[in-house]
Formats: C-alpha cells, structure tokens, sequence
C-alpha cells in the first residue's frame, strides 16, 4: 500500500482530525441551516435571511446565540436523565460515524506552527477496515437519540414520533444496506478508501454500474437522515413535531446538530462510494471534486424539500417492503450474477 | 307687571287657520311671534322700527300682500302665510341675496348662526337665476371693537335701525355703493318685491355716518350682535371660533345697575390650556340691547391657582374681630344677605356709599309715597311717549335708561326734556322734540317743580309745593327761556299719553335729598306720570333691601373689592381672591325690580365669602342656598336659585328670576320744604361721572375696555385745562391726565369713580358735584 | 316567482373546474398499471424543475416576491384611512386648511383641536391644529366633510409608536415645502366624485 510512504499517524494527528471534524462539521451543519433557509427561500421566489450581516450569513451565529441563551426547560413529568442524554447520543453517534468517513485529504502541519508543527493529519481520523459498516452501524445507533426522546419526554406527540423512529430508521436500515451491499461486492472492501480507489482507474464512478443501488441508497438515505420527504418524526402538521415537542433551546440545537451531521455523512458516503470520491478530474483537484460532490448531494436534498411533498407512514412502509427491498434484493442477485459470469 | 293683557286691549286674529290674540296696534309679524307661529324676516328687529329692506315677511292678510313687519294687527284679521305667490317672491329674494355673496362660509365668524344661510336653507335655494357684475368693496375697521367686511353685508339695515333706534349714536348710516344697474330685462321677469329690494340692495351699503373711515360713538357693538351675516364683527374676536364651539351659559350683566341679560361664551382657552375661558358676550338683541362694558367687558375674572388656606385662616380671623366690613355693590343679593346675617350676629357695621345714599334716598320716598319701592320699570319708560330725565347724566350712567328715553323719541314719535347740569350734544340728537336744561348743579329742585308744574294734577297738590309753581322763573332757573319753552312744549305735549320721569344718581347725592323725594312722591300722586330710578351702582338697589347699611364706623376693617385692614378682593389684589361675577351664581336686584340669576362662566379654584361666614357663624353649603333666604319683607320671594328662569318668551315678555313685590300703606300730607335757589355751586364744578363702557374696576380690567381714569371735558373747556393737571378737593388732591369728550358741553368737568383704589366717594362726600380747583401741571 | 328561487342560496354562475379523476383500480391488473404509469412518468422531476425554474427567476430574472417591508412599503389603497395629511395648495405653496373647524365639530371621538386667528393679511389663520392620535378612530370624516381637500388620510399607517403625540402637530401632517412636487392629490374619503360635474348646477355669473 501506498500507505507506507505516508508519515506515520500519531495519535496528537488523530487528535487534531478529530477535533478539525467536530468544529467543521459543526460549523458547516450551522452554515447549513443558513444554505436550506437560504435556497428554499430562493425557490419560493422569497430573499430569505438578510439581515444580521451581508446577506444574512451571520444569521447561523445570532441563532447560534439564540439557542445557547435560551431558557432550558425540562418538562415535569419528563424522565430527565433519558431526556437529556437523548440528544447528546443523536450529536455523538452523527460524528462518531464520521470518524470512519474521509472528509479532506491528507497534510501536515508546516513545522514554523509552535507546539502542532510537524504533525501529520490523515483523510480519516480512523481508517477502520469495514469503515462503511461502521458508519451504517453508527447511523443505526442514532436511532435511539428520537427514540429516547420522544419516549422520555411525556409527551403523547413525542410517543408518536418515536414510534415513527423506530419503524421507519428500523425499516430503511434494511434498504441502505442492501442497496450498497453490491457496490461493495464489487469493490470487495469496506475500506472508503479502497471505494475511492477502487475505480479511480478506468476514471468511471461507480454510478455507472449501480444506478439502481444509487437511487435506492439516496432514497434510504433521506428517510435515515429523517428529510422531506421522508421527514415523518417531526412532520408538524399531524404530530407538533414528534420527539423534539419538549426540547427547545441547545438540546433541540444538538438534533439540529446531528441531523445536518447525518446529512453531511450521507453526502460523503454517496459522493464516495457512487460519484468518484476525492479523485482528480481532469484540471479539478480531487479536494475540490469532493467538496463539490458533497456539496451537490447537500443541494439537492434542500432541492427535494423545496419541491416534494411528504409521504403518508402507511405509503412510506409501503414504499419500503413492498418497492424497495425487492428492488435492492434483486439488484444484490444481478450484480452477484453478472460478477460471477 | 305694568303691562297687563286685559280683554280690552286684545284682537282676534287668525294665522295659518290658528285663532291668536293680538295686542291692539301690533304688527302682524309681533303678534305671530307671540303665538309661536313662524313667519320668515330679516331685517326687522323687535323694538326698532320696521326698515322694509328684506321684504321677506311678506304675508297675505284678508286677502292683501302686506310686509308682516309693519302692518298692525285688526279685529278679524285673517292672515295667510305661505302663499304659492309669496313663496316665489321669498325665493327670488333669498336668491337675489345669495348673488355674488362671497363663498366663505368656512372662515366667516356667522357660519352656523347666519340668517343668510339658515334662509337659503329654509327657502331650498338650490341654484341661483340672477347675476350682475360685483363691485370691488374693502373691509375696514371701523373703530377699537368694529370689523365692516362689506363684501359679506347684505344691507338689512339691522345694525343701522338699531343704532338710531335703539342706542342712539345714530353712528352708522346707509350710503351709495356704487354699483352696476340692474339689467331691464329682470323688471319683467323677476317677482316685484324681489326686483324692488334688489334695485334698492344693489345701490347701499354701510357706511360711518360721519363721512369720515371711522364711527363715534359709544362702542356698545350692538350692530355686531343683530348683523345677521359675518359683515360686521367685534374685532377681538374675529376668526377666533366658530359659534358652534362655544358653550352658552345664560347670566346677568354685572357692570351696571340694568342687569341685562346675557350670554358667557365659552370654551377652551387653547389646545394646551383646557380651562373655560370667554371668548364674547352675546345676547337676546331683539328684546335687551347692551352696552360696550357689557358686550366686550367679559374677562375681569379672577384667575386664582388654588385655595390659599393660609390667606384663608387669616381672612376668617379678619372677620371675627372686624368691626367694620367696606363694600361696594357689585356683590349678589346672597352675598349682601351674608354681611347682613354677619351684622346681626357679630354687629359689625356695613359701609356702603352708593347704596347707602340709595337706601336713604328710598326711605325718604317710601316715607312720603307710601310705596315700598318706585312703582314702574323701563319697560314702561319705553311704552311712554314722553320721556323725561332729571338728576342722570344720561349718556354715561346707565346704558338702559338712555336706549329707553331715545326709544321713546324713535319709535313712538315721543318728546323728552332732559335736566342735566352737564350740558350734552348727544341728547337733543336723539328726537327732534327734547328740551335740555343745562340747570344749575344743585337746582334738581327746581326742575322737579317744573316738571310737577307741567304735568300734575293743580288740585291734588300740597299747599307746600303749589306755593312754589312759577313756571316762568322756575325755567328761567333753569336756563330755559319761558316764552320760547311754551310754544315748544304745546307742540310737544301734541298727541301725548303716557309719561314717564327718570331719576338719576344727582338726586340720592344731594343735600335736600329728602325734599327730592318727597316732590317724587308729590308728581306721582298728582299726576300720571311714571317715575322710575337708577340704581347707582350694580346691585346698589338689592343692597339697599337687604342690608342695613351704616353712615361712618370706626375699627378694624374688612374690605370687600374696597378699602380696608384685611381685603378680599374679586381684582386679585387682596389678602384673599373672591370670585369676581362671571365665576360665581347668584341673584342681582336689577334696576326694572326684578331678581335675575346669574351664572358661572369660568372655573373658580379658590375659596367665597361663603366659606369665610360659614367659619364666622355658620352657612349653608352653597352660596345659592341663601337665595331663598332672601327677605320677604322687603319685597323678595323665598324660591330656590335653580328654578328662576333666565331668558324671554316669544312675545319679548321677561322670564327672569322674579319681580319685587311693592308694598303701599297709606300716608299723610306731604310736607315739602321750600325750595332755595342759592343753594347751588359757584366756580369750577367737577361731577363724579364715569365714562361710558367704564363702571366698576371690573369693567376697567377687560382688556377690550380701555377708557381711562382721567379727567373728561368738553372741547372747550380741555382746552383751558392742558394735558394734565391736579384737581384740588377740599380733602385732598388728584392728578389726572384730561381727556376730551366731544360730545360734552360746558364748563363742569367729569371725574370717573370706577377706580375704587381712588376713594373718589371719600372727595366728593355727600353730593355727585364738588367745587375744586383745577392747576395745570 | 317561486319561493324555491328565493330558498336557492347559490348566487353567481358556477364556475367550478372539476379534476379529471380516475377511478381507483379496482383490479391487481389496474393497480400494476398504475404503479408502472407512475414510475415512469416523470412527475418527480417535473416539481424540481418547477422550482428549480422559480429559483432562476427569482435570482436572476428580478421575480423576487419580497417586499423588505420596512424599508420599501407597497402602495396602500386611497381609501384607506391612515394617519392624516394636511395638503398645501399648488400654486402658492401655501397650506389648504382656512380653519372653518368643521373636521373638529364633525369629529365623533372628538379628538381634533384648532386655534385660529386674524392673521396680518386680514385672512383667518391657523395658529394651532392637533389630532390625538390616542383618540382617533380614523373613520376619515374630517377628510370627507373638509371642503377645501386640505385634511385628508396620508399613507402613513405605522400608527404604533411610543408617543402618538409625534404624529399629530400640523407642521408634522403638512407636506413639506421642499416635497410640494412630490403631494398627490387624494383620491380616498371625500375626495371629488368622478360625476361631480354632473351634480352641480352653474351659477350665472356676470363678469
């Protein structure tokens, strides 16, 4: 591997990716809540934000403040240690399963920085070996952040939330992993690394050869990550708005957090394993491919939102069961076939 | 009552079908007035003579178009008055008013109680048919109070008839205007009144009648009150409100004795100020007229900020060890009944000159006549037709007394003879057939005599008077010519019926003040005719009923508006404010005998005499519950204050407050003492007289009365005098700057007393004349 | 006439478009169809190019809706009855109101006041003229019953603030001498009919 002419990965390295992906991400998941207001304004022939700062941008700092200043209430029947740690596991499972996801490439410290100089920074702060198992599985995890919430919260509209949770993130689980389960026969890794290498070569993505696995992981992915028009947990007009009712303040901000996160991660996930990852193309530099991959994939979720609307649950799990497990299921058997013959 | 309505003098006469009694020899117009049926007129006023410019009283009468306003009532008279003809003509007229009448409705002063549009209204005058070019006319003003806009006059003629009629200045009169012909073809087609009043309206307008820019005469803005337009207006008061703003409180003239009847207009000060504030005096024009003190005299308020407990405290100590309370007669009977309850209780002794010399005045004549009171009013003055007047100077001292003796001359072609020590040139004006006796000061005597000569009964007289009737050297005492004075006086008494005799101040100030009464007593017990008197000052008669007043005191003295140790004072210049009479309720004893309530125009914060007597012996709660405490012995009735009317009815009958009762008991011979003629003054004379508008200190504070204290004169004599000098009286000295009145004669000299700060009853004494010395300085 | 005519509430044509609704599939066969017609129709991707395309003309195109309100205001409607202005005269510059007070006696929450005078050019002036705006129910009779058009309902409605008393000073609701360009003529409350020349009867005149 070319692994071995890599300066080797401490741990102060590891360290400093993980603390540069908690403040990046959290900071893009903020700057995302500006970008969906923005567009979805834009879309509805509205200006949007516009006011604190030029053109709104500093928009995401006042709600920044807002939402740390505001007045935390926990309701009284509410099962307060469960209320309050549920936020916390949607936050911490988000970026833990971006720990396994490359985000930027590789570089190191220039040595004149005082302390930091010479460290090297990897792609991932962990190239764990079935990196995309583990952030399926850590996406999974964050199933119980709504479940708890909603359970916890004495509240009847957060009981239907989070009975919507489990059956949906429950349900889709199944879809996403299926659906990616043929790209990885192809490729033969669960390494995201080995996915963005994998096909670099003959410099075709792997939507090429899986449209059908694409379609179906976007689809699962937006019903995981909870968004129109699949955005059923807190669809306000039947259920307030599900497991979050009784939050406000940071801890509602840390769902906020987690699913921008998730959206983030879904972004990276199909940008690397479908769309070429971080590869050159032709004159674009592969940091800037990625960037606008994921940004792309960002887009177009607050593009669904814009024009869809939402599915009933009965249609979702219709939707689920009956269209596309049997369509992933099929598409593991052709691609097993096709590989075999 | 004098004028009782027996059967005898009473017409039936049918209007519009309703049966309606008439007074004998009334107009048409009166007549329906009285019975409450309307019949349209602008240029009539009630007490002055029919002038025939609007013609808009047109009515059929048995048949005939008659003018309403000047055709007399007869038995059987059947009187239509809306005929299709006459409701043409009245159109045509209101239109023809309504030609080139400037479209200003919005600023005019009159908007919202002008005859104009209330006529153009009533008549439905929807769209116009005549037209002529209009003439350039300028507004002027025409002296300190009036605004003429004669773009806006109609030429009714009201405020000249009134003017003549009733005040006698005669200061206004028609004149040309200078405009174009009317075109021939409307003779034709236009109805005849119209085209008649039209022809006659498109050549006049108004005009000073002394043919200068500027009108002498008294300022009493008569002629601003009866303008049925916005053409002539008070100057002061010009563009300052619409009249629908102003709040109307009916209340009684308090600046002189008449008592006329008015309303306070009020409203606020300004947007920042919300407190009540008079912005002009109006009146019932068609049945009181008043005078310049009383129309524009308005705002001698007393502007106090809040009670002054500490002045208060004082004030109530002033009063409990008072020995003597000083005080004029502009206070109401309640307040004079206070001093009274306050003599009796704590004995304090009650100064006041000027009703002092009435209440004796009156005793000597209740003693001698057996009347509780002169038995006749100005109502009655006005009914007669020959008018006489001794011991007033007419023109200054009482406006009433002087519209009613030119009424009689304008209206019922009466004659007048007029005593007066101070000659006038304003008197003879007022008729062609008035004698004036510019007597000796002192002489009233004399013309008493003259006149029980001329006009009682030879038989019933006393030996004591018979004795002294020589009517050639009485008038030549006088300073009349015998000879030439018959023949004048057979003309005069032509056609004569009912007399009337005014008597003045001259009389009550006088050392044979006694006899004065008693030859009163003598000419009306011989004769027919009617004597009236004028009450010196404002409430001077209800003090004399009321309080039992003291000559001279001595002690610690409490003056009220007047003079003393510890003053209260309605001027705002005492220890402690009183409310002066536009801030307070109660009842004045007027000049005609009646009791007449007054009103509370503007807010008083301070404390009354009230509460000073209410700590002192004790009081009722309001100063108004005493007026039913008023003395029924002396002619008062017990009645409540709120249920004494205060306005007219229809008929011009007065309905305010109540009249005195008068009392007669039976009495002796009188016994006059005889006349001596070398009683009277020698040298320069100087005579306590007020200029006209000016009565009181109150009169003097309204910013709109600027007449001022100083020494009047006729032309001739200013002349002799300088611009300023001191006037030495027995007991001391005034300096004063002179001031020409044109319209006085001779050598006597007027010194006003309306300054009490002054003490002018103190240099004058006992009588109204004084030998002084005049120095120039 | 029947009393059913009367009794039939439904007034106006009726114009309502019906959708072309299919019947359900009532059959497995149909249900197929239906899920394979909306397969592959296009549909979804029609709405993204719908919004899509509004999101071009509103960035591009100047088709923004929005109306950044405070500092840009959509023309109001002239008859509504906002805070009043005092109109000045074309010609002279000079203000319209003569002060004959009829806007203060026709007001019913009697909230307007005046102070007029004679002024030196022998014309009636106002010298003082309030609204309380703490008072006034804007029922825009002072504009109909003004006969000159001198007081008439502005385009102000912002009538919260922290002392209504800055709204109601004369000079405050006269147009500015600098803006008399910039007055329009009222077309609201009392403002002249359309037929007013209709209604009026000539008057000779004869010069």
């Amino acid at each position: 591997m070319e692994a071995t002419m890599l300066p080797e990965v401490t741990a102060g390295g590891v360290i400093i990716k993980a603390v540069l992906i908690l403040a990046v991400i959290s900071a893009i998941a903020g700057f995302g809540t500006y970008i969906e207001r923005k567009v979805l304004a834009f879309m509805q022939r509205r200006l949007g934000p516009q006011h604190v700062g030029p053109y709104g941008l500093l928009q995401i700092i006042a709600d920044g403040i807002k939402l740390f200043t505001k007045e935390d209430i926990i309701p009284q029947h509410a099962n307060k240690l469960v209320f309050a740690v549920a936020p916390a596991i949607t936050a911490a499972t988000a970026f833990i399963a971006l720990a396994a996801v490359p985000v930027f490439p590789d570089f190191t410290i220039p040595e004149w920085i005082p302390v930091l100089g010479g460290i090297f920074v990897p792609s991932i702060a962990s190239d764990v070996n079935v990196g995309i198992l583990f952030v399926l599985g850590m996406m999974a995890a964050g199933l119980y952040g709504p479940l708890l919430a909603g359970m916890a919260q004495a509240n009847k509209w957060g009981i239907l939330g989070s009975a919507r949770t489990a059956i949906q993130f429950l349900s889709y689980e199944v879809v996403t992993g299926l659906s990616i389960l043929a790209p990885i026969m192809m490729v033969g890794s669960l390494s995201f690394v080995d996915f963005n290498d994998g096909y670099n070569d003959n410099g075709l993505w792997l939507i090429v050869y899986q449209p059908v696995a694409f379609v179906l992981f976007l689809i699962a992915g937006y019903a995981e990550t909870n968004r129109t028009p699949f955005d059923l947990l807190e669809h306000e007009a039947e259920i307030i708005s599900g497991y979050v009712t009784e939050y406000s303040g940071m801890r509602w901000g840390m769902f906020f957090i987690g699913e921008y996160a998730n959206m983030i991660t879904i972004g990276v996930i199909a940008s690397v394993v479908f769309l070429g990852g971080y590869n050159d193309f032709w004159i674009i530099p592969g940091w800037l491919m990625i960037i606008g991959k994921i940004a792309f994939m960002f887009f177009l979720m607050l593009w669904v939102r814009a024009s869809w609307p939402h599915v009933r649950p009965d249609q979702l799990m219709w939707l689920c069961w009956k269209v596309l497990m049997p369509v992933a299921v099929i598409n593991v058997v052709i691609t097993g076939i096709v590989m075999m013959v | 009552m004098s004028e009782l309505q027996s059967a005898e003098n009473m017409v039936s006469i049918k209007i519009d079908g309703k049966a309606c009694q008439a007074k004998e020899g009334e107009y048409i117009l009166n007549a329906a007035r009285a019975n409450d049926i309307f019949i349209p007129a602008i240029c009539y006023l009630t007490r002055c003579s029919p002038t025939l410019a609007c013609r808009i009283c047109l009515v059929e009468a048995d048949g005939k178009q008659v003018y309403a306003c000047n055709a007399k009532v007869k038995e059987g008279m059947e009187i239509t008055v809306n005929t299709p003809n006459i409701l043409e003509e009245r159109r045509a007229i209101m239109e023809v008013y309504d030609v080139n009448h400037p479209l200003q409705c919005g600023v005019c002063d009159q908007s919202g109680e002008c005859e104009l549009q209330n006529y153009t209204l009533e008549l439905a005058v929807d769209s116009q048919s005549y037209a002529i070019p209009d003439t350039k006319r300028e507004s002027a003003n025409w002296s300190s109070v009036l605004h003429y806009d004669p773009g806006l006059c109609i030429v009714c003629e009201r405020c000249v008839t009134v003017c003549k009629d009733m005040i006698g200045d005669a200061a206004i009169k028609t004149t040309k205007r200078g405009g174009a012909d009317l075109d021939k073809g409307y003779k034709d087609t236009m109805p005849k009144d119209a085209y008649a009043m039209w022809n006659k309206l498109q050549k006049s307008l108004i005009a000073p009648s002394n043919g200068t820019d500027s009108t002498n005469c008294s300022d009493c803005g008569e002629c601003v009150a009866v303008c049925p337009v916005g053409a002539l207006v008070s100057r002061d008061f010009q563009y300052r409100s619409n009249a629908w703003d102003l709040k109307r409180i009916p209340a009684t003239c308090a600046h002189c004795s008449s008592g006329c009847q008015i309303y306070y207009e009020t409203k606020p000060a300004s947007i920042s100020d919300r407190t009540e504030k008079i912005y002009r005096v109006t009146n019932e024009f068609h049945y009181v007229s008043l005078c310049g003190a009383g129309r524009f005299g308005y705002d001698f308020e007393n502007a106090v900020k809040g009670k002054d407990a500490e002045a208060f405290a004082k004030a109530v100590e002033a009063f409990n060890q008072a020995k003597v309370i000083n005080f004029t007669s502009v206070i109401t009977n309640e307040e004079a009944l206070m001093l009274q309850t306050l003599k009796e209780q704590k004995g304090v002794k009650l100064i006041n000159r000027e009703a002092r010399a009435f209440q004796i005045f009156l005793n000597f004549y209740q003693a001698a006549s057996g009347n509780s009171l002169y038995k006749h009013d100005f109502k009655d003055v006005m009914a007669s037709d020959f008018v006489m007047s001794v011991g007033t100077s007419l023109r200054n001292d009482n406006p009433n007394a002087r519209y009613a003796f030119n009424n009689v001359q304008k209206l019922n072609k009466g004659a007048g003879l007029y005593f007066h020590p101070v000659g006038d040139k304003l008197v003879p004006e007022f008729g062609k057939s008035i004698e004036c006796f510019a007597h000796q000061a002192g002489h009233e005597e004399a013309a008493l005599l003259l006149i029980i000569d001329l006009f009682a009964d030879h038989d019933k007289l006393p030996s004591s008077v018979k004795d002294q009737l020589n009517r050639e050297s009485l008038i030549n005492m006088l300073g009349g010519d015998a000879e030439k004075f018959g023949d004048a006086f057979d003309k005069m008494m032509k056609k004569k019926e009912r007399f009337s005799l005014i008597v003045g101040e001259d009389l009550y100030f006088h050392e044979k003040a006694e006899n004065l009464a008693k030859l009163i007593a003598v000419l009306e017990a011989s004769s027919d005719v009617q004597v009236v008197m004028i009450p010196p000052k404002t409430n001077s008669l209800g003090v004399a009923l009321i309080c039992d007043l003291d000559d001279e005191a001595e002690g610690y003295t409490v003056g009220y508006n007047a003079p003393g140790d510890f003053t209260i004072s309605a001027l705002g210049d005492g220890d402690l404010d009183m409310p002066a009479m536009n801030q307070q309720e109660g009842t004045l004893t007027n000049m005609n005998k009646r009791v007449v309530p007054t009103n509370a125009a503007v807010e008083y914060h301070g404390y009354e005499l009230n509460d000073i007597v209410r700590e002192v012996i004790g009081a009722p709660k309001l100063t108004i519950d005493w007026t039913q405490y008023l003395p029924e012995a002396k002619g008062f009735q017990a009645v409540a204050f709120d249920t004494l009317p205060n306005g007219y009815h229809n008929d011009g009958s007065e309905n305010r407050g109540y009249a005195l009762q008068i009392t007669t008991s039976e009495v002796g011979e009188i016994e006059v003492a005889k006349f001596d003629e070398s009683i009277s003054l020698e040298g320069q004379i100087a005579y306590r007289c007020n200029p006209q508008r000016q009565f009181n200190d109150f009169s003097d504070k309204a910013h709109q009365i600027f007449e001022a204290f100083a020494l009047y004169a006729s032309p001739a004599k200013a002349e002799t005098l300088g611009k300023r000098v001191v006037v030495e009286f027995d007991n001391g000295n005034l300096e004063l700057d002179v001031v020409v009145d044109e319209r006085m004669e001779g050598d006597i000299v007027a010194i006003p007393d309306f300054k009490s700060a002054y003490n002018i009853y103190e240099l004058f004494g006992a009588s109204r004349y004084q030998k002084v010395i005049i120095r120039e300085v | 006439m029947g009393l059913e005519q009367f009794k039939d509430r439904r007034v106006g044509t009726q114009n309502y478009k019906k959708l072309d609704l299919d019947h359900a599939p009532n059959c497995g066969w149909c249900q197929f169809k239906q899920v394979v017609s909306r397969t592959f129709k296009p549909e979804l991707f029609v709405g993204l190019w719908v919004t899509f395309r509004e999101m071009i003309n509103a960035l591009f195109r100047g088709q923004m809706h929005t109306t950044q309100y405070p500092l840009e205001k959509l023309p109001i409607s002239p008859r509504y009855r906002a805070i009043h202005d005092m109109l000045r005269l074309l010609e002279s510059g000079h203000y319209r109101c003569i002060g004959c007070g009829l806007c203060e006696k026709i007001c019913i929450s009697n909230c307007i006041a005046m102070e007029t005078r004679y002024d030196e050019n022998q014309r009636k002036e106002v010298s003082e003229y309030t609204i309380n705006f703490g008072r006034c129910i804007f029922c825009g009779y002072c504009a109909e019953v003004c006969p000159e058009l001198a007081i008439v309902h502005g385009q102000r409605y912002e009538t919260a603030s922290e002392q209504r008393a800055s709204f109601s000073l004369f000079e405050d609701m006269l147009t500015p001498i600098d803006k008399l360009n910039l007055q329009k003529e009222y077309d609201g409350f009392g403002a002249v009919s359309p037929n007013a020349d209709e209604n009026i009867k000539k008057t000779p005149l004869a010069y």
